[in-house]
C-alpha cells in the first residue's frame, strides 16, 4: 500500500512536470496558431543552464530561475515570434512545422556542441528535504512541482477565460484581421502567446530535470515533455482544464506502469517499452481523438509552384545523370576519402535522395509532414537483411511491400484528424520504433545486421562500381516514377488535396484514401531505399535509422526544394557532405537553413538566382525550374491577409 | 433508400420530389444560434434564391447541405434520401456540387487542372488514363468556355483575379455533372457583363434540368433568375415566396432590402469561427 502511495505521489509530480509543458503548448498553440516542436529542447536547453547557473557559477536558485524563466522566455520568446514565426505569414501549412523543428535541432545540436556528454551533469532539488505522511516519504521538490503546475494551470485557464487580454490571445488565431480592428496588435498577442510558452517550456524542463538522476542528457531532456504533447493532444490544444488532467494521467500511468507491469516483463522488453511508453501514449492520444471537422480555409495556396517536368525532360534528365554516375564510377574507383570508398559514400547519397524524392512525394506533393522515413528505411533494411539471408531481390521487393503496409497503420489518423496530427504521429512513432525496436539487441544485433550485396545469375553488384551504378538506377527510376506520378491524376489529386481539403472533398474525392495511399507509397519508396543502404553498406547498425537524423535530413529537402527532384538529391548530397565534414554541425545547418528559407515554399532551388538554366539541374529530372524560378507570390484570400493555423 | 419521406414544404412542385429539402436545421455555436429550425425545399430544373443580410446563416446553412458543418437538429435530404450523416465527398457523388463564398480553388494547379480534377472525380484508380487525356483535350477548354473563360486556362487558379477564380470554381463544380448545385456569392466580383453572363448560364443550368441554390448580394441578378426566393435573417427564414412575393413583402423590405445594402467585405460570421468560444478546431 505505502508503495503504491509512493507510487502515485511519484507519478502525479512527473504528471505535473508534464503539465506545465503542455499548457505551453496549448497556449502558443491558441495564440500562435503553432505546435511547437521544440518546446522539449527549449526546456531541455533550461535545465542545462540552470545546472550552469547553480552549479557551475553558484547562482542563487531565485536568481537563476529569474534570469532563466523571465529574461530567457522574453528573449527567446520575442526571437521565435518575431524572427522565424513572423516571416511565415503566408507560407504553406507545413512550414511552421519545419521551423520549430528547426530551432529544435539547433539547439540539440548546439547543446552537444557546448555540454559534451562525457561530463555528468546532475541538478538538485530545488529544494531539500521530506516529510512523512500516512507512513510515505514526500519530497519537498514533489509538493512544490505539483504546486506549480496547478498555480500555473489556474493562472494560465483565468487568464484566458476571464480577463480581457484572455479574450484578445484567443481570438487572434481565429481572426487576426478582426483582433486588429478592435485595436489589438495581433503580432504582440502572438509575442505574448510565444514568451509565455517558452516560460512554460523552460520552467518544467528545470522542475523535472532533477528526476534525471544519472545526469542530464540532451536527447533524454528534449523528449522528456514528449509525454506533455500527449497531454496537450488530449486536450486538443484548446483546454487548459483537460490538457492537466489527462498530463496526471500520463504521468501515473506511466508510473505505475513502470512500477508493476514491467518488471514482470523480460529484461529487453522492458527497457524497450520504458523508452517507448511516452511515444506510445502519444499515438494513443492521437488515433482516439474525436475526428476534427473539415473547414473550409478562406484562403488560396500562396505560392506559385514549380512547372513540372514533362516525359520527355525527365526522360533525358535522367539518363544524362545516369550517364554522369558512370563517369564518377569510373574515374572514383577504388578512391578512398576518409576511410570510405568515394563511390560508398556516392551510393549513400543517392540512397538518400531516394529517400528525399519520398518525402517530395509525400510533403511536396501531398502536403503532408512524414518525420519517420528514416525509420521506414530502418525497417526495409532490417526485412532486406532477414529475408534468404540478405541481398535477395526477393528481400529488396518485401522490404517495399512490408513498409507500404506499415505506413498505411501509421497514416490511418490521417482519416481522420489534420496534418498537424499526422507530423506527430510520425515523430511518435519514429521514436518508439528507434527506442523500443531498433535499440533491441535482437533485432539488429549487438555489432549490426549483415545484409551483404545483391547477386543476380550471372551478375554480380560485389564491386563498388557495380553498386553504385545499381543504386544509381534505383535513384533514376524512383525520380522517374515520382515525377510521372505528379503529372497523372493522382498527382493532380495530391496537389488539390493538399491546396484545399474542403474542395477535394465536395467535387467527391475522399481525402482519407488519397492521403493514406500516397503516405504508403512514400514508404514503401523508403523501405527499398534502407534496403538499398543495406547493400551498400553491407552491414546496418541501430543507431543509422535515429529520429533526429531522420527529421535534420527532412529539413534539408525542405531547405533545397520539397517541390523537385533535384531538391531531394541536393539535401541527401548536402547531409552526405556536412555528416563527412561535421556531424554535430548537422543540425545547426540544418535548422538555420530551414529558417533563413522561410516561407519560400520551393527552398533554395525555387530563389531568384536560380533562373539561370543550369543543365546539370536538370539532370535529376527537375527541368520544373527551367520555366524560370518561382518565387513566392502572396495572394490575399477575398477578405485580406489571413493567417495560416499551423 | 431512406424509409421517411421529407416533409413538403415550398413551392408546389406537383408529383415529384424536392432534389434537396432542409427539414428543421438548428446550428448552435456556443451560445449563438446561427440557424434556427430552418426549413427550404430546392426544385429541380428551378433557381433558388436564398438572400439574408450579412450574418444571417446562409454559409452556414450551405456547410449544413454541403457536410462541412453537423446540424444539432433537423435533416438534408437529396432526392428524398436523407444524406445528414454523409460524407462531404458521398454527397458529391450523389449530384451536390457547390461553390464557396471564400475562394476554394486547388491554388497551386492551372485553371485547367481545376475543373480537370472534378471531371476525373469520378473514375476509379483501374480507369484508364486515355480516357484522363481525351477529356483534357476536349471537354476541359468546354467546360472553361462554357463560363467564360478562354485564354487563361494554362495560369495558375492562385495568380487569378478573384472574378475569374469563381468562374473556375463554378465550371470545376460542374465538372462533376450535379443535379444540384449551391453557389455561395458567384457574381461578387464580376463585372457587369460576366454578371449577366453567369445569369444566362444559371437559367441555362436550370433548363438543363439542374437544381440551383443562389446565394447572393446583388438583387438585380436574384430578382432576374430565380424561380422562388427564400429570405434567410438570424437564421430564421422570414419569407418565401416568388421574386415578386419578395419584392413586395414588408418583412423583407423592413429585413433586408430596405434597410441599407450591407457593406462590401462583411461576413458572415458562422461561416469561420471567429466568436470566442466556438469550436476552433486545431487546423
Amino acid at each position: 500500500m505505502s508503495n503504491f502511495l509512493q507510487y502515485t505521489i511519484f507519478g502525479v509530480m512527473l504528471g505535473a512536470g508534464y503539465a506545465i509543458a503542455a499548457t505551453g503548448l496549448v497556449v502558443t498553440y491558441t495564440t500562435a496558431g503553432v505546435f511547437n516542436f521544440a518546446q522539449g529542447a527549449i526546456g531541455m536547453v533550461a535545465a542545462f543552464l540552470y545546472w550552469e547557473l547553480t552549479i557551475q557559477c553558484h547562482v542563487g536558485v531565485v536568481l537563476s530561475l529569474f534570469i532563466l524563466l523571465v529574461g530567457g522566455s522574453i528573449v527567446s520568446g520575442l526571437v521565435v515570434e518575431g524572427a522565424l514565426m513572423r516571416r511565415l505569414h503566408g507560407a504553406t501549412a507545413e512550414r511552421p512545422v519545419m521551423v520549430t523543428l528547426g530551432v529544435m535541432v539547433i539547439l540539440t545540436g548546439l547543446a552537444a556542441i557546448i555540454w559534451s556528454p562525457t561530463t555528468q551533469r546532475t541538478v538538485n532539488n530545488m529544494v531539500s528535504g521530506q516529510f512523512s505522511l500516512a507512513g510515505i516519504n514526500i519530497q519537498y521538490q514533489e509538493v512544490l512541482i505539483i504546486g506549480v503546475a496547478l498555480v500555473v494551470a489556474a493562472g494560465l485557464r483565468f487568464l484566458f477565460v476571464s480577463t480581457r487580454p484572455g479574450y484578445a490571445l484567443r481570438a487572434v488565431v481565429d481572426d487576426p484581421e478582426l483582433l486588429a480592428l478592435a485595436g489589438v496588435s495581433p503580432n504582440r498577442m502572438s509575442q505574448y502567446g510565444w514568451v509565455l510558452g517558452s516560460m512554460m517550456a523552460g520552467l518544467s524542463g528545470i522542475l523535472l530535470a532533477p528526476t534525471q538522476t544519472t545526469g542530464l542528457n540532451i536527447e533524454a531532456m528534449t523528449l522528456l515533455v514528449v509525454s506533455g504533447y500527449a497531454a496537450a493532444i488530449v486536450g486538443r490544444l484548446r483546454s487548459i482544464p483537460v490538457t492537466f488532467i489527462a498530463a496526471i494521467a500520463i504521468g501515473l500511468a506511466q508510473n505505475y506502469i513502470s512500477n508493476y507491469v514491467l518488471p514482470h516483463l523480460s529484461q529487453s522488453l522492458g527497457t524497450d517499452l520504458t523508452y517507448a511508453l511516452p511515444m506510445i501514449f502519444l499515438f494513443l492520444a492521437l488515433v482516439t481523438l474525436p475526428s476534427v471537422r473539415l473547414r473550409a480555409s478562406g484562403r488560396l495556396s500562396a505560392v506559385r509552384t514549380p512547372r513540372v517536368a514533362t516525359r520527355n525532360e525527365s526522360l533525358v534528365g535522367g539518363l544524362v545523370f545516369f550517364g554522369i554516375c558512370i563517369v564518377f564510377a569510373l574515374v572514383y574507383n577504388g578512391t578512398i576519402y576518409n576511410g570510405t570508398t568515394l563511390l560508398n559514400l556516392g551510393g549513400l547519397v543517392l540512397v538518400l535522395g531516394i529517400v528525399g524524392l519520398s518525402i517530395v512525394l509525400v510533403t511536396g506533393y501531398s502536403g503532408q509532414v512524414s518525420l519517420c522515413q528514416f525509420s521506414f528505411m530502418g525497417i526495409g533494411a532490417f526485412v532486406m537483411g532477414k529475408v534468404a539471408g540478405g541481398g535477395s531481390v526477393a528481400g529488396l521487393i518485401l522490404s517495399g511491400v512490408v513498409c507500404a503496409l506499415i505506413g498505411a497503420l501509421v497514416a490511418l489518423p490521417t482519416i481522420r484528424l489534420s496534418g498537424l496530427y499526422l507530423a506527430l504521429a510520425t515523430f511518435a512513432f519514429a521514436d518508439a520504433v528507434v527506442t523500443g525496436y531498433f535499440n533491441d539487441g535482437s533485432v539488429y544485433g549487438g555489432g549490426g545486421l549483415n545484409i551483404g550485396r545483391i547477386v543476380l545469375p550471372g551478375l554480380s553488384f560485389g564491386g563498388d562500381a557495380a553498386e553504385f551504378l545499381l543504386v544509381a538506377a534505383f535513384f533514376v527510376a524512383s525520380a522517374w516514377f515520382v515525377l510521372a506520378v505528379r503529372r497523372s491524376r493522382f498527382g493532380r489529386r495530391l496537389v488539390a488535396v493538399s491546396d484545399s481539403p474542403a474542395a477535394y472533398a465536395t467535387v467527391g474525392l475522399n481525402i482519407g484514401i488519397t492521403k493514406v495511399t500516397v503516405f504508403a507509397v512514400g514508404a514503401a519508396m523508403a523501405g527499398v531505399a534502407g534496403a538499398l543502404y543495406g547493400t551498400v553498406q553491407q552491414t546496418v547498425g541501430t543507431s543509422d535509422f535515429d529520429l533526429f537524423p531522420g527529421i535534420i535530413f527532412v529539413l534539408f529537402v525542405v531547405i533545397w526544394s520539397v517541390r523537385t527532384a533535384s531538391g531531394a538529391f541536393l539535401a541527401a548530397l548536402t547531409y552526405v557532405v556536412l555528416n563527412q565534414l561535421w556531424p554535430s554541425g548537422l543540425g545547426i545547418f540544418a535548422g538555420i537553413g530551414v529558417i533563413l528559407i522561410g516561407r519560400a515554399a520551393s527552398g533554395i532551388l525555387g530563389l531568384e538566382v536560380f533562373r539561370i538554366n543550369w543543365p546539370w539541374l536538370h539532370t535529376s529530372g527537375s527541368a520544373d525550374l527551367a520555366d524560370g524560378a518561382e518565387e513566392d507570390v502572396y495572394v490575399p484570400s477575398t477578405t485580406g491577409d489571413v493567417r495560416v493555423p499551423g | 433508400m431512406s424509409p421517411v419521406d421529407p416533409p413538403a414544404i415550398g413551392p408546389d412542385m406537383g408529383a415529384d420530389p424536392a432534389a434537396l429539402v432542409v427539414s428543421g436545421v438548428v446550428v448552435q455555436f456556443g451560445g449563438v444560434r446561427a440557424l434556427g429550425d430552418v426549413h427550404l425545399s430546392v426544385a429541380a430544373g428551378k433557381v433558388t434564391g436564398l438572400i439574408g443580410p450579412n450574418g444571417a446563416g446562409k454559409t452556414t446553412l450551405f456547410n449544413v447541405i454541403g457536410g462541412l458543418q453537423r446540424p444539432n437538429e433537423g435533416r438534408v435530404f437529396l432526392f428524398g434520401e436523407d444524406i445528414t450523416k454523409k460524407k462531404p465527398h458521398q454527397r458529391a457523388r450523389r449530384g451536390l456540387a457547390r461553390t464557396f463564398q471564400r475562394l476554394e480553388l486547388f491554388g497551386s494547379l492551372s485553371a485547367a487542372h481545376n475543373v480537370q480534377v472534378g471531371l476525373e472525380s469520378t473514375d476509379r484508380p483501374w480507369t484508364l488514363s486515355s480516357r484522363t487525356r481525351r477529356s483534357a483535350g476536349t471537354t476541359v477548354p468546354e467546360r472553361l468556355a462554357k463560363v467564360g473563360i478562354g485564354v487563361e486556362r494554362d495560369r495558375q487558379a492562385s495568380e487569378m483575379p478573384t472574378g475569374t477564380a469563381r468562374l473556375v470554381e463554378l465550371a470545376r463544380a460542374l465538372a462533376i455533372g450535379p443535379k444540384v448545385l449551391l453557389l455561395d456569392e458567384p457574381g461578387s466580383g464580376l463585372d457587369e457583363t460576366e454578371s449577366e453572363a453567369l445569369g444566362d448560364l444559371l437559367v441555362d443550368l436550370s433548363g438543363d434540368g439542374v437544381a440551383v441554390l443562389l446565394v447572393e448580394h446583388d438583387m438585380e441578378l436574384v430578382m432576374r433568375v430565380c424561380d422562388y426566393i427564400y429570405v434567410l435573417d438570424f437564421g430564421q427564414i422570414i419569407a418565401s415566396g416568388t421574386p415578386d412575393e419578395i419584392r413586395t413583402n414588408a418583412k423583407v423590405q423592413a429585413a433586408y432590402l430596405g434597410a441599407q445594402e450591407p457593406a462590401e467585405g462583411d461576413r458572415d460570421p458562422s461561416s469561420e469561427s471567429s466568436a470566442v468560444g466556438s469550436e476552433a478546431a486545431p487546423a
